[in-house]
């Protein structure tokens, strides 16, 4: 346990040394402002940010992406990861620290947003259920797609290939899962659609939350994390 | 301490260790010279338990590579090729990192990088960004981190690459303060390095052990005989002539050099042969302004052993 908070801790610093990670901060800042000012900070909405968190949960397809392309092919291009994985510590270590690291860099990023909620109660008074709720899902979806992302940055080196491959992964859940129902007979589709994280995302922007969801979301995340492992190990026996 | 048998190590089709045997004993500082790619790494990031083995042992300190694995981390403080470091991080705190990897509670981390600080020379850097730092510099934090958790053996994978002479000679300094207390593997493919630093020899190529020795033990295997070379005032037919009549000689190149001849002599069986020369011109009454007595080096050996066994295997 201290390895992997060890681990997520230098992962977390490393990431306000690196250029890229303040253009995804001020990027992911502007376009929740721009879609903030377009979709819930005007005459007549209602006070909710749910439009708002439909998009973010679109603008994290880019942005988590962008913080986990690093996680872990940085170190196999810099050479680092011989003297991480020939310290006493296990692979299951080293991917949740990372994981970890990434997420935590993550919340701080989303939690900057939260001074768009200051905003809409200066003018208003929002229902915080369905916001507190609302994050609580982004933050289940920020994990999801950064467990993605560093199963991702265990297969390259480079870290463009990383964001480009968790981009395609993500967007298998996301884009194709949406449209693909459509194309299926009825018993399958409710499958496919099953797996859309948007729509496993919409109950938490009503602000509800449902066991179904969240099984789906760490279940998820489970099951990348362990592919992010096995493809670590996987790497020695080459 | 180190114990390697029969290891093989194949990466998909290539052969990158064949059948490897090695052996080091406590406290001795073992080299593992090579040409590049001759398995050197390989070898090594088998023993450090970074990689496999694909049939074979490998076990350090009695720990196995395989089964024990986390022992045998524990055991070794190993500096990767071309020392990885975080460039994002300051010294200290990637000293503090990799100890608290290993397990060390803050007071054990500080105690300890107090003392690495002084014995790796670190006080001036310790609150530098990494990625600032002199090739040098870098190599001292690696060796400082490779030793944080005071592991009885060090395995140094190239550690003096790539630096200049002066930061060789510290860090070769360094290393042998070092050795005093602990058993060091070191690989290189720089000769006067092993010379200078390691009781033992081991010479690999494609992924053998071709020779090991004593540094000296090995010069003395060498085939090729020794030779003078010997700068004369004379016609180059007659210093031919004089020095080929004498009997230890076994042949004589000779060149001429404005007015001088310069003379390279071999001698039969490795006789040393610089008083019978001497004599030989004095006797001719040549003037005469200098001789060289050339053995052979650790340099030589290796060229000719590695090349003979390409041949071999060609």
């Amino acid at each position: 346990m201290s390895n992997t908070l060890a681990i997520a801790r230098r992962e977390l610093s490393s990431f306000f040394f690196s250029p890229i990670a303040y253009l995804v901060m001020c990027g992911f800042l502007m376009l929740s402002g721009l879609f903030f000012m377009l979709t819930v900070f005007a005459t007549g909405q209602p006070a909710e940010m749910r439009n708002l968190f439909f998009w973010m949960v679109w603008i994290l397809i880019i942005v988590v992406p962008a913080i986990s392309m690093r996680l872990v092919s940085e170190e196999l291009r810099s050479g680092t990861i011989e003297s991480l994985m020939t310290s006493p510590i296990s692979d299951v270590q080293v991917i949740l620290g990372k994981w970890l690291g990434g997420l935590m860099f993550f919340v701080a990023l989303l939690a900057t947003t939260l001074s768009l909620v200051f905003v809409l109660a200066l003018w208003s008074q929002p229902d915080y259920g369905p916001v507190f709720t609302g994050y609580l899902g982004l933050i289940l979806v920020g994990g999801l797609y950064m467990a993605i992302g560093t199963f991702a940055s265990v297969l390259t080196r480079n870290q463009i290939i990383a964001f480009l491959l968790t981009i395609f992964l993500i967007l298998l859940l996301t884009v194709v899962t949406y449209f693909l129902p459509r194309l299926l007979p009825p018993e399958w589709s409710a499958a496919a659609y099953y797996l859309n994280v948007n729509e496993q995302y919409d109950d938490f922007s009503k602000g509800l939350i449902d066991t179904s969801n969240f099984v789906y979301f760490i279940s998820g995340i489970a099951l990348f994390l362990v592919l992010a492992v096995k493809a670590l190990e996987s790497r020695k026996w080459r | 301490m180190i114990r390697v048998q029969n290891l093989v190590k194949y990466y998909g089709p290539t052969l990158a260790v064949d059948h490897l045997d090695l052996d080091v004993e406590a406290g001795q500082v073992v080299g593992i010279l090579g040409p590049n790619g001759a398995g050197k790494s390989t070898t090594i990031r088998i023993l450090t338990a970074f990689m496999p083995p694909t049939a074979g042992s490998a076990s350090v300190n009695g720990h196995d590579v395989l089964t024990d694995s986390d022992a045998v981390r524990r055991s070794i403080g190993y500096l990767p090729e071309s020392t990885p470091l975080y460039p994002e991080m300051r010294v200290r705190e990637q000293l503090h990192y990799f100890g608290r990897l290993h397990g060390l509670d803050r007071t054990a981390r500080n105690r300890r990088i107090g003392e690495l600080t002084e014995a790796c020379g670190l006080e001036a850097i310790l609150a530098r960004p990494i990625g600032h730092l002199s090739k040098g510099n870098k190599q001292r934090v690696g060796l400082a981190q490779a030793m944080l958790h005071d592991p009885p053996v060090l395995v140094l994978d190239e550690p003096t690459a790539g630096l200049d002479p002066t930061q060789i000679t510290e860090v070769r300094k360094l290393i042998l303060r070092l050795a005093e207390s602990k058993t060091i593997l070191l690989s290189t493919h720089i000769l006067p390095e092993v010379e200078k630093t390691c009781q033992r020899v081991v010479i690999i190529n494609r992924g053998r052990v071709v020779a090991q020795g004593e540094p000296e033990e090995l010069k003395q295997r060498v085939r090729s005989a020794s030779r003078v070379v010997v700068d004369v005032k004379a016609p180059v037919e007659q210093v031919k002539a004089a020095f080929e009549k004498i009997q230890s000689v076994q042949d004589v190149e000779a060149y001429n050099d404005q007015g001088w001849t310069l003379a390279a002599v071999t001698a039969r069986d490795n006789v040393d042969i610089r008083e019978i020369l001497a004599d030989a011109i004095v006797e001719n009454r040549w003037s005469f302004r200098e001789m060289t007595y050339e053995t052979a080096s650790l340099e030589e050996y290796f060229i000719q052993i590695t090349s003979a066994a390409n041949i071999e295997a060609a």
